[in-house]
């Protein structure tokens, strides 16, 4: 594309051939955008306004609106509300999550399986980042990095899907360990939590591969040269250089996995049994009766969310302060 | 580039194993589900012994399918115009300008992308239901297309930051007003980012099921409906609509990677 051409060709002295200006120009020249023009660049403020206007506007009423009336639903007695009652304001739905084992001990799961599901990611796709950034050359780079890119374009529940084929007691794996003797009978690997590890992994691993990939695309090779030349090997020189210089890749994968895999609902009722249900499950059975148990699936709802942006916060935080320790 | 002291060769094989086994790992399960799809048996596993399009055959000639892959593809394009008008118009608001509150607008800006699953969806469920939305089709396109807004923003404006100030500045001089300058200078330089964001936020309404799932009324989408044959079992016919969909979807995404790439390049030279 060509505007610099363009541009230029209009200096002089506007002769540029380009075939819509006819249409442009009739724009200009139409007497309602006129009326608008002039409105526009009566002053900076006034156009900040109007361009700001419109955004701020949808920020407000579909961004933070929707949290806002979940928080609202689930600090009231009822929802929908009926005609004629008054609504009333409690903390009952909060209270009802620590009443009961079968809503805190989902929750509880919830948050150590997308602890857990989080580290094994980042363990998988570590050294394939670091191999990607470091040891394949920048052309074969973008083949190697689309070829991975592929599967992620593939929906959730189809890939969930996949795994289901890929685990079950006829599926590949059992096949191949029968096959190299390993085993003689298959081993029941759905509907457990490994194979709900498996496939959250599965489903969340490119959102800790690409901010890996870019902060170790971005090591300079100096360092690791120098602290070669220096003695340093192999083990040294990752802990010591690619490490704490890709920590800020580390975190925000690593919480934005985190906060993935705390949301998913499919996959865990696809892949997971009865002794894997998830907070998502629990949320969701609030909301598939009608009516009056809406708020106490908003309260839980909130609960989960703001544990989850505590943990993310509080891992941040910690993160930060071993950056800063290790480049002193 | 000296690449001598980086590792040495054991290492690196050990890296590339690692590399080809994740391969292996993203692309196997698919494959399988693929080639079960081919499967003359309603058994979904192995061994195989005869092959089939029989599923295929059917699938194409279920009209439910069919009316559900349609549904499906309109909601993901009326959402994703949505998306990309909002979006770009934000990217344009936040890139390059100071004023009070940027901080908290771009914030507010992301926050449908970083909110979990479960927990947007019901978010939209109980703000439907306030406005008075029936779940159903306009829902779902409200859902996603707010869901989406981010992507297009944040892409658009990775965009915007690489257009030439003095491009807007010669428009300026020459007599065009602020909108005038918009329209002829920085949109033909956004199309590349809005092209690319439009596929990304096509696929993701494609693809998504939670919120579909919550704000669908009696119409499914496309996964909502695999997700509900899942539920009463596996079969061939679902590995045949997933097969389906699968292809569409990793076409699209690779023709829309190689397309921005190029462009990417082209207006940089």
């Amino acid at each position: 594309m060509t505007y610099d051409a363009s541009v230029r060709k209009d200096r002089d002295g506007h002769t540029a051939p380009s075939g819509d200006r006819p249409f442009w120009g009739r724009v200009a020249n139409w007497g309602p955008y006129r009326a608008f023009s002039a409105i526009l660049t009566a002053s900076p403020r006034r156009q900040f306004i109007i361009l700001a206007a419109f955004p701020i506007l949808w920020l407000l009423t579909q961004h933070l609106g929707p949290m806002l009336q979940m928080l609202r639903v689930s600090l009231i007695d009822a929802y929908p509300v009926a005609p004629g009652t008054p609504q009333a304001f409690t903390f009952d739905n909060y209270m009802r999550f620590f009443g009961d084992r079968i809503f805190w001990q989902p929750f509880f799961r919830t948050l150590t399986f997308a602890a857990v599901f989080t580290f094994c990611t980042l363990i998988l796709t570590y050294p394939v980042a670091y191999f990607l950034a470091r040891h394949v050359s920048r052309k074969n780079q973008m083949l190697m990095l689309l070829l991975l890119l592929i599967p992620f374009w593939v929906g959730e529940i189809v890939r969930t899907y996949a795994i289901m084929i890929l685990l079950g007691n006829t599926g590949a794996v059992n096949l191949a360990l029968k096959w190299l003797g390993l085993i003689d009978r298959p081993i029941p690997f759905m509907y457990t939590s490994f194979s709900m590890g498996i496939g959250i992994v599965y489903l969340t691993a490119l959102y800790m591969l690409l901010p890996l990939y870019s902060a170790l695309e971005k090591l300079p090779q100096s360092m690791n040269e120098a602290a070669a030349d220096l003695g340093a090997g192999a083990w040294t020189r990752f802990r010591r250089i690619s490490l704490p210089l890709t920590i800020e890749g580390i975190s925000s994968g690593c919480i934005l996995v985190f906060l993935i895999s705390t949301g998913f609902y499919a996959t865990p009722v696809l892949l997971g049994g009865p002794s894997t249900t998830v907070f998502a499950e629990t949320i969701a059975g609030f909301f598939h009766v009608a009516g009056d148990e809406w708020p106490t699936g908003a309260a839980f709802a909130v609960i989960m969310f703001a544990a989850a942006l505590v943990i993310t916060g509080v891992f941040q935080k910690v993160m930060n302060m071993l950056r800063k320790g290790d480049t002193k | 580039m000296n690449r001598r002291v980086e590792l040495n060769r054991g290492n690196r094989i050990f890296l590339a194993c690692v590399y080809w086994a994740f391969v292996l790992y993203v692309f196997v399960p698919l494959i399988l589900m693929i080639v079960m799809g081919f499967k003359d048996s309603k058994f979904i596993g192995f061994p195989i012994r005869s092959w089939t399009l029989d599923w295929y055959t059917g699938v194409f000639s279920d009209a439910e399918v069919l009316y559900t892959f349609g549904y499906s593809v309109v909601i993901a394009i009326l959402s994703t115009l949505i998306s990309v008008i909002v979006g770009t118009w934000i990217a344009v608001l936040l890139e390059g300008r100071k004023f009070w509150g940027r901080a908290v607008t771009f914030g507010l800006m992301v926050l449908p992308a970083l909110v979990p699953g479960i927990i947007s969806a019901i978010a939209f469920r109980i703000y439907a239901r306030m406005l008075g939305i029936e779940p159903g089709m306009g829902a779902i396109i409200w859902a996603h297309a707010v869901h989406n807004v981010p992507f297009v923003t944040l892409v658009v404006m990775a965009r915007l930051s690489t257009l030439p100030k003095s491009q807007i500045e010669a428009a300026r001089d020459l007599g065009a007003d602020p909108l005038m300058a918009f329209m002829r200078i920085t949109l033909p330089y956004l199309v590349p980012a809005i092209l690319g964001a439009s596929v990304f936020c096509l696929l993701l309404s494609f693809d998504d099921f939670v919120r579909s799932f919550f704000l669908g009324g009696y119409e499914p989408t496309l996964p909502v409906l695999i997700f509900a044959m899942l539920r009463s079992g596996m079969s061939p016919e679902i590995n045949a609509i997933a097969t389906v969909a699968l292809v569409l979807t990793a076409a699209i995404g690779i023709w829309a990677e190689r397309f921005t790439r190029r462009a990417n390049k082209e207006s940089q030279t």
